[in-house]
């Protein structure tokens, strides 16, 4: 390898109020590396690659390219120098075509700039595409297209910009596995051509494939950076979620009266799974974003329609046409998206509180502010909600305590099956502590929990027993006695299954 | 965050269903007080309790379709079929009548007609799953072309005077009219401010995905809010036919306009779970203060026309520089 690094990472320090996301991180790619970027959730691979893009300005630190250091203001001026970032979610205009978004920003014109040279855009799209993937027409509109091949656009488009350092996030999560070979193809032949790639991925069978080395990270530190051919995926894993385990405060509520019973759930993105949750038990979820956990928790919510399979509630079979027939069988989703599926941003937090239960809180037809007020102070004081304003808009509450809000309107609408997706995602650390005591308050008084959630310890610290799902299925049932991170990632990561430790 | 968990029992709940007068109600107050100010000191007379009263009156058509409207564009959606919706109700109730048709009945057949055209716009919206604007546009033309065919394009004349008596008498010395609209519009603030339905329109209209996962029922809300729309809408035809004495089929024209413009005046949110009843009726009190101050002032049609787009405009910008203080 070359001593001129293409990139290199020195010191980066980012600090938001509150929260150290990277702390001191340094790491170099070659000209013409395939560089694997490693870690969990939350580990600052996303906030790296958004001070590679121009979008964060680091705290301390600088990103070098060519050993120049550069400093990016907006990101355009990533772009300009020669550096594309490649998106989960693909940022295209569905309607326009392949050339069209292409040069989406900075069009091609003639007639002095008064018209687009439609042609020319067309010419040249072509000629970028043409090494990629000659098949991808570019008057086609964008929405006909593959992922996959939507994807390779966005890789000619980043050949357009003449980019040397091309970050791909997650660039395979809606790929079929040939899909992904063809992609594997493509970046093998723009690292030959001299472009260098960070490639950030939780795939490891992937990472192995294609990168030559990997800089893995944990808790916004870099850990190592590995030469691929000399470690094992059971080394990688290690040193990606190795940190002590959040198990000490676990106690378990758990009967062994089964109070949910689901067989064989089946929908377009769930296949055949079965399970039961008993009285006071608090079952885990975890699996990759995408394993399909989000919708079984919305299928056991009445929120989506189940295409076969059936629930039993008590041992009596329920039938879910929406979310008021879950309500009244006792159900209640807390959900991930909690801006877009969980409050009505005006309305006070004690009306967001009553909102699934409503009718109970009326009078001949009027609601009554006597059983509101009181119910509002019961629970809200219970859930301790801050400040303790109850008729204040509940768009002007931290995260944390929107939370607390909506686990009320559960206790409100007694509820006694809990379904919780990501309950701290987006919550600060103060907050994500007071509701682990409040889920195992509710488990401790009988209820039944299920958590989502893609942080390994907070599964560990909340479940009596865990559930392991991939592509739509559960993988793996691990009871508590024994249950450790990376037993969970062997049995997430498609791959990994044969190398990692029995747990 | 402190480890504090002291509940202030004092501070909680205050303003539930109280009589909740809130900042934005009380900014369209105050522009009503200045333009009322305005016209007092260029008009002689225009303060007198003969003229207040008339500019009531004026008002009163207006302020019935803007109730309805209101919950209408709260629930997140809009009526434009408001007018159509009244034109039908009018010339169908005048009909009765001059068959012969005893009062009331006729009164609640031309209601009815009002809610079943409601219904069939809420029923489009929430079940079909078209958008409100498009349906109430095609519903615009459907109704007026049926009110049209159905008289063939002819005023209905003669309406009775024992009709006309309840829609265009008085009563302790307040035109009826006046009287209909408050208690329509009390009704209405109750709906909206005190019972679930209206905390429902309030949710529907302010994340109807959130409203869903939390068990509201989300097309029962929608269709409820169209069909108050469309039976107050009915409401005002009756009030505009005992005026006149008679129902053409072409009453009604740009309603749905004037309608929306006072319920945004008056603090909707076009983009739904934003609005109050109280300040629509401040907002098209303001919409009738202007023509009635405007025509005392011998200012020509068009000259009050541009303005009222332009007090509308003013309104909206004052709302939007002021936003989130309230």
């Amino acid at each position: 390898m070359s001593t001129v690094a293409r990139l290199r990472f020195q010191g980066i320090t980012k600090a938001f109020p509150g929260v150290k996301a990277l702390s001191d991180v340094s790491f170099d790619v070659q000209p013409g590396e395939i560089h694997g970027l490693l870690g969990e959730n939350g580990a600052g691979k996303s906030t790296l690659l958004r001070i590679l893009s121009g979008v964060f300005k680091p705290t301390s630190g600088s990103v070098l390219v060519d050993e120049k250091p550069v400093a990016f203001k907006k990101p355009m001026d990533a772009r300009s120098a020669g550096i594309a970032m490649i998106h989960q979610e693909l940022q295209q205009v569905p309607h326009l075509t392949v050339a069209q978004n292409m040069f989406l920003g900075h069009s091609v014109t003639k007639a002095g700039g008064l018209l687009v040279a439609r042609r020319e855009q067309e010419r040249r799209a072509a000629e970028a595409l043409a090494m990629l993937d000659p098949g991808i027409d570019p008057g086609a509109p964008i929405s006909t297209l593959k992922v996959a091949q939507r994807q390779i656009v966005e890789i000619g488009r980043a050949l357009l910009d003449k980019a040397r350092i091309i970050a791909m996030d997650e660039p395979t999560s809606s790929l079929t596995p040939s899909e992904f070979e063809r992609l594997a193809e493509v970046i093998a032949r723009l690292a030959a051509s001299g472009v260098s790639i960070v490639y950030v991925s939780h795939k490891m069978d992937e990472v192995f494939r294609i990168c030559q080395r990997a800089s893995i990270m944990r808790d916004g530190r870099l850990i190592d950076v590995v030469d691929l051919s000399k470690v094992s995926h059971t080394d990688v894993i290690t040193m990606m979620v190795g940190r002590e385990l959040l198990q000490d405060a676990h106690v378990s509520h758990a009967t062994s009266t089964v109070k949910l019973q689901a067989r064989n759930l089946t929908s377009p993105k769930i296949r055949d799974v079965s399970f039961s949750v008993c009285k006071g038990e608090v079952v885990g979820i975890a699996g990759l974003v995408g394993s399909g956990r989000t919708e079984l928790l919305r299928l056991m919510a009445g929120v989506d329609r189940l295409s076969g399979g059936s629930l039993e509630i008590d041992g009596k079979p329920v039938t879910l046409a929406n979310p008021r027939d879950a309500i009244a069988a006792g159900i209640g989703l807390v959900p991930e998206e909690r801006k877009r599926d969980g409050i009505v941003p005006g309305r006070s937090v004690a009306l967001n509180m009553a909102l699934a239960s409503l009718p109970a809180f009326s009078r001949s037809g009027f609601i009554s502010k006597g059983r509101l007020k009181t119910t509002a102070n019961d629970l809200l004081t219970r859930v301790n909600l801050r400040p303790f304003l109850l008729d204040r808009p509940i768009r002007l509450f931290s995260g944390g305590n929107q939370q607390k809000a909506i686990i009320a309107r559960w206790l409100a609408a007694r509820s006694d099956i809990l379904l919780f997706d990501e309950p701290t995602r987006g919550i600060d650390v103060g907050a994500k502590s007071e509701i682990y005591h409040l889920i195992e308050a509710l488990a401790a008084e009988g209820r039944s929990i299920v958590v989502v959630s893609s942080e390994l310890p907070e599964v560990i610290r909340l479940s009596d027993r865990v559930l392991v799902m991939r592509d739509g299925q559960i993988a793996a049932e691990l009871p508590r006695e024994g249950l450790s991170e990376s037993a969970i990632v062997a049995h997430a990561i498609p791959g990994v299954t044969e190398t990692a430790p029995a747990a | 965050m402190t480890t504090s968990v002291a509940a202030p029992a004092d501070k909680t709940a205050s303003g539930f269903g109280r009589f909740s007068f809130s900042l934005r109600d009380a900014g369209t107050l105050i522009g009503l007080v200045v333009i009322v100010a305005v016209f007092a000191t260029l008009v002689p007379g225009f303060l007198s309790e003969r003229n207040l009263i008339n500019i009531l009156q004026q008002s009163s058509i207006n302020a019935c379709l803007a109730l309805g409207m209101t919950l209408v564009i709260i629930s997140g959606g809009i009526d434009l079929s408001v007018g159509p919706t009244a034109a039908v109700s009018a010339v169908i109730t005048a009909t009765l009548l001059l068959a012969g048709t005893p009062i009331p009945l006729a009164i609640l057949a031309g209601l009815c007609i009002g809610v079943l055209c409601g219904f069939i716009n809420g029923v489009l919206v929430a079940y079909v799953g078209l958008q409100p604007f498009i349906v109430t546009l095609g519903t615009l033309s459907t109704y007026r072309a049926l009110a049209l065919i159905y008289t063939g394009g002819n005023p209905v004349l003669g309406i009775p005077p024992g009709f006309r008596q309840i829609f265009n008498g008085a009563l302790f010395g307040i035109p009826t009219p006046i009287l209909i609209v408050a208690i329509v519009a009390v009704a209405a603030w109750v709906l909206l401010t005190k019972t679930p339905i209206g905390e429902y329109l309030m949710a529907v209209g302010g994340n109807e995905e959130a409203a869903y996962v939390a068990g509201v029922p989300i097309a029962r809300t929608k269709i409820t809010a169209y069909v108050i729309s469309g039976g107050l809408a009915a409401l005002a035809s009756l009030i505009l036919i005992g005026r006149l004495g008679a129902a053409e089929p072409i009453l009604g024209n740009l309603w749905e306009l004037d309608a929306i413009a006072a319920a945004a005046i008056g603090g909707a949110s076009l983009m739904g779970g934003k609005g109050s009843i109280v300040g629509t009726i401040l907002g098209a009190i303001i919409l009738g203060t202007m023509r009635n101050g405007l025509t005392l002032m011998n200012v020509q049609a068009f000259y009050q026309l541009l303005a009222t787009g332009l007090i509308i405009l003013v309104a909206m910008m004052i709302d939007r520089a002021t936003r989130g203080r309230g």
